[in-house]
């Protein structure tokens, strides 16, 4: 039953959801919105899952991402669709700055990278000259039209948004299964004796993070061209960090679509019902939904649902 | 020039004050339970607004105010407690993640109940300004709260030096196991230990809000200065945490005095990443090691 699992649910997710909704900007635009915050979620639950480390800084990638990719566009020409790897590559090369914080614990790694966060933010508001400052970048341009595809529509933009989200999350699972995955999970294990017998950890740590921020880097850049429109409080706002978070422990950060299906859900009922019963203070709501899960089911959604459809065979675990 | 700097140092030392407040609570809970209590800040921004309702519905001096916060408060830490307790598997991810959703459903609760706007005592005695040493300015809610911030925390000192419990609260951080062999209740002790947080936390709250300004992602700030200043000074001892937040203080007034206010955290933050990576263990930390 599994095998056809992955393919079917492509199927629907590339053919059968732009048919549906393709019509109606409004969802279109809500879907998007919400596997944006999926792929952030991936790379967190990458770099929490595979990597042992909880950051509470990824918008600093997304940031930098976003910001990469808006400004080579718009003043070297860059086009849009090469824009993001760059954007990716810009936050990758951004996190190598963060990596001496890996030799730091859990909540030390946690904060820091937290710090990164607010510093890139401030960098990003001060540098006038790069980044327009406070009043921000207007038209950034649009993804281009491809093969009679407009990408810059809302349709265009959820088929590459969702390519993003799929590539991602196929690149952590492949990750998970390789023999780095089987370091790394020794290494969550008991780290000192995963290093005793010759796995080097801070190297795979180190390319956990900077693989996790490019994925994030890239989301961002999507983003900012979808959008066309940055300014530093919006790129590098906490939003891009909390969001993921709740998505990603909603929905099992110890599997791969968990973050993806805890995206959907949570985006979806936060803008749909808790942001029309309650306009200000909604994330309420999300702290909520993180405190009950971690008290009442840490490992997430996925795992129940996955449990069920496994016929409770196997434990879903990293 | 010099008199400027002066000033800025001056303004500094009094901000320390109450930052070295927030800080030693966050120290003492991770010290008895080895947690950062991410909704640690979001306590002294509840004990804000409390004072804030008190004065502005019920005609209540912040003052007064006091023993109401710190019933909300203390029942919050607890509240948290309670709940951090529960954790059983991957105790160090789940702890974190738990907080930081405390710490959301906090700072969202202030922001429904008394929206996003700024407020700030509306009191005049706490807003005279105040002269020392003739050319040195004050606001006199930030002096009265710095002395008495300072004779809080030596009551904390003393309690933490010369009580049976204080000890304990002090063996439990150092070993678990012996502190436990010894006859200390770690359930008893923890919880203390979130209850003293509590109550330092509710008079930096006042203090912020006779002083300063108040907004609802205070909360969210005050942890991270607060853990910042533990990074600086190490875990270890309150007169260590007064002096880390006393240098952030005068770091941040300094900058915003010659550089930007708009730069004000940066300095910090700075700071911050330097002593983590240059001093682990902080300026005075003694070996409670933070790093490998």
């Amino acid at each position: 039953m599994k095998r056809f699992l992955v393919p079917a649910a492509l199927a629907v997710a590339y053919v059968a959801v732009p048919l549906a909704f393709g019509g109606n900007p409004y969802v279109m635009g809500l879907i998007v919105a919400a596997l944006t915050i999926g792929g952030i979620a991936v790379a967190w639950a990458l770099l929490g899952n595979l990597g042992g480390m909880v950051s509470f800084g990824h918008a600093a990638f997304f940031g930098v991402g976003s910001y990469t990719s808006a400004v080579l566009s718009m003043k070297l020409g860059v086009p849009p669709l090469a824009g993001l790897l760059l954007g990716g590559l810009g936050a990758a090369i951004a996190s190598i700055a963060t990596m001496p914080a890996l030799r730091l614990k859990g909540p030390y790694f946690a904060l820091a990278i937290l710090a990164y966060a607010h510093i890139f933010q401030i960098l990003a508001t001060e540098m006038t000259g790069v980044t327009g400052g406070a009043g921000g970048l207007l038209s950034i341009p649009r993804f281009p039209t491809l093969l009679g595809v407009d990408l810059g529509s809302k349709t265009g933009g959820y088929i590459i948004i969702l390519t993003i989200v799929v590539l991602s999350a196929a690149a952590y699972a492949a990750i998970r299964r390789s023999a780095w995955g089987l370091a790394l999970k020794a290494m969550h294990d008991t780290e000192i004796a995963t290093r005793v017998i010759g796995v080097p950890s801070t190297h795979l740590k180190a390319a956990m993070l900077a693989l996790s921020a490019f994925i994030t880097g890239v989301v961002g850049a999507f983003n900012a061209h979808f959008i066309n429109f940055l300014e530093p409080d919006y790129a590098f706002s906490g939003a891009w960090t909390v969001l993921p978070i709740a998505a990603a422990i909603f929905g099992g950060y110890r599997t791969v679509w968990g973050p993806v299906i805890g995206a959907l859900t949570i985006y979806l009922l936060d803008q749909l019902v808790f942001k029309e019963l309650m306009p200000h203070g909604h994330q309420f709501v999300l702290g909520m939904l993180l405190v009950g899960m971690i008290l009442l089911s840490p490992g997430g959604l996925a795992p129940i649902l996955g449990r069920r459809l496994e016929g409770g065979q196997r434990h879903a675990h990293a | 020039m010099l008199s400027l700097t002066l000033q800025a140092l001056f303004s500094g030392v009094l901000a320390g004050g109450y930052y070295a407040m927030v800080a030693v609570g966050l120290a003492l809970v991770f010290g008895t339970m080895r947690i950062i209590n991410l909704a640690h800040g979001e306590l002294v921004l509840l004990a804000a607004y409390v004072a804030y309702a008190a004065e502005s519905q019920y005609g209540l001096n912040p003052v007064m105010a006091i023993p109401f916060a710190l019933v909300i408060v203390g029942a919050s830490a607890a509240l948290v407690y309670a709940l951090l307790s529960r954790i059983d598997q991957d105790r160090e991810i789940n702890s974190l993640i738990l907080t930081f959703g405390l710490g959301i459903i906090l700072t969202n609760a202030v922001l429904m109940i008394w929206a996003a706007d700024i407020h700030s005592t509306t009191a005049p005695w706490f807003q005279e300004s105040v002269v020392v040493a003739d050319t040195l300015f004050a606001m006199r809610s930030e002096v009265v709260f710095f002395v008495g911030g300072l004779v809080l925390m030596a009551g904390v000192h003393g309690w933490l030096n010369h009580s049976w419990q204080g000890r304990a609260v002090r063996a439990l951080s150092s070993n678990r196991n012996a502190a436990k062999l010894m006859g200390v209740n770690p359930r008893r002790t923890e919880i203390l230990s979130f209850l003293v947080a509590a109550l330092l936390a509710t008079f930096a709250g006042i203090a912020i809000y006779t002083g300063k300004t108040i907004f609802p992602s205070l909360g969210h700030v005050m942890t991270v200065k607060a853990f910042i200043i533990t990074v600086l000074a190490g875990m270890g001892s309150i007169p260590g945490v007064l002096i880390g937040a006393v240098m952030i203080g005068c770091i941040e007034s300094l900058t915003v005095t010659y550089v930007s206010a708009s730069l004000q955290e940066l300095a910090g933050m700075i700071l911050f990443l330097v002593v983590l990576f240059v001093m682990p263990s902080g300026l005075f930390g003694g070996r409670k090691a933070i790093a490998r």
